[in-house]
C-alpha cells in the first residue's frame, strides 16, 4: 500500500486542538485593491469618502478577511490535508472593522467532530476560525464544517 | 423597488418579500484558478489536471470566490445606491453544488426582515436571504444575513 500521501486526515483533529494559521497585517493598497474588485463601497475603496461615513475611515471588506484567512487556513494545514470541500459556515461575525496598517492574527479551534453519516471514507470537523487585532479583540468569527478523508488504516 | 432608480435607498425602501435580481456572472477558468492562487491554493482550486483526479471530477471554484463575485454584483447592482452601513455578519451559508469554469452564476436576494435599530435610531437593520443559481436552475450557494442601513432624513426624497 502507498504511503499517506497527506499529513491530516479526519483523524488528526481531536476535538479542542488550536491551531495558528499565521497573521497578516492590511495595507491601504491591498484593502483598496480588493475593494475595487469585489466590493466597491466608498469605505473600502476611497480614503478620503471612507473619512466622512460611520466608519470614520477605510476599512476592509469583511470578504476580504475571509479570503486571508482561508489563505491563512490553507497555508496552515487544508493544503496538505485530505479535505474534500466544505458545505459550509453556520455563522460568519464581522465584529470590528479591519483598517490599514492592522496586524491580524488568525487561529482554528477544533468544536465538534463526527464521521460522515453517508460516506463512510469521510469525516466532518466543525471549526470556529477567528482573527484577532494586537489588542487581542476579535474582528472575524466563522464556525463551519470541513469534510475530510478518514484514514483507511487507523493504526497508520 | 417603491422607489426611483435614480435615488438613494434607505431602511424604509427594503420590503420584505421583496426579491430582487443582482445580475449575473460566468467564472471562467482562469480567475477560478487567479483567486484560488491567490486565497485559497487548494489543488481542486487551482490545477485543472489534479482537480480531475478529485473527488469534484474537475476544476471548482473556491466557495469564497463565489461569495466575493456576489458581493461584487450586489454593489453594482443594489446597495451601491443605498445607504448603506455595513453588515454584522452572515449566517448559515451553503455551497450546496460546485462552480465550474464556463458556469454562468445569477444571484438574487429575498428581503426576509427590516426592524430599527435598537441602540441606534438612524439606523435599521435588513435581513435578507442571498442564492446564487447555475444555468440549469440549480442553487449553488445560499446565505442569510443582516445589513445595516441609515433610515430616511425627514424631508429627503
Amino acid at each position: 500500500m502507498s504511503p499517506p500521501a497527506f499529513d491530516y486526515y479526519w483523524e488528526d483533529f481531536p476535538v479542542g486542538q488550536v491551531r495558528d494559521m499565521g497573521r497578516h497585517t492590511f495595507t491601504e493598497q491591498e484593502i483598496v485593491a480588493f475593494g475595487r474588485q469585489y466590493d466597491r463601497q466608498r469605505f473600502h475603496v476611497d480614503p478620503e469618502a471612507a473619512r466622512e461615513t460611520l466608519f470614520g475611515g477605510l476599512i476592509a471588506s469583511g470578504w476580504h478577511t475571509c479570503a486571508v484567512a482561508m489563505r491563512g487556513m490553507c497555508d496552515a494545514y487544508l493544503a496538505r490535508s485530505a479535505c474534500v470541500g466544505s458545505p459550509g459556515l453556520d455563522s460568519l461575525k464581522w465584529l470590528k472593522p479591519v483598517r490599514p496598517g492592522d496586524e491580524i492574527a488568525f487561529r482554528a479551534r477544533v468544536l465538534e467532530v463526527r464521521p460522515s453519516s453517508s460516506r463512510p471514507g469521510l469525516g466532518l470537523v466543525k471549526f470556529l476560525w477567528d482573527a484577532v487585532d494586537r489588542s487581542g479583540e476579535q474582528v472575524l468569527a466563522m464556525e463551519g464544517w470541513q469534510l475530510f478523508e478518514r484514514r483507511a488504516n487507523p493504526d497508520r | 423597488m417603491n422607489v426611483r432608480a435614480d435615488s438613494l435607498l434607505y431602511w424604509e425602501d427594503f420590503t420584505p418579500g421583496e426579491v430582487v435580481e443582482m445580475g449575473r456572472h460566468t467564472f471562467a477558468e482562469d480567475e477560478i484558478i487567479a483567486f484560488a492562487q491567490q486565497f485559497d491554493p487548494q489543488p481542486f482550486h487551482t490545477d485543472p489536471a489534479a482537480a480531475r483526479q478529485s473527488i469534484f471530477g474537475g476544476l471548482i471554484a473556491s466557495g469564497w470566490h463565489t461569495c466575493a463575485i456576489g458581493m461584487r454584483l450586489m454593489v453594482q447592482n443594489y446597495i451601491g445606491r443605498a445607504a448603506s452601513a455595513g453588515s454584522p455578519g452572515v449566517e448559515n451559508i451553503r455551497w450546496l453544488a460546485p462552480v465550474r469554469p464556463g458556469d454562468t452564476i445569477r444571484y438574487r436576494r429575498v428581503i426576509l426582515e427590516a426592524r430599527p435599530s435598537g441602540s441606534r435610531p438612524d439606523l435599521g437593520l435588513v435581513r435578507s436571504r442571498s442564492e446564487a443559481l447555475n444555468q440549469r436552475g440549480e442553487i449553488v450557494m445560499t446565505m442569510e444575513g443582516w445589513g445595516m442601513f441609515r433610515r430616511r432624513p425627514a424631508g429627503a426624497q
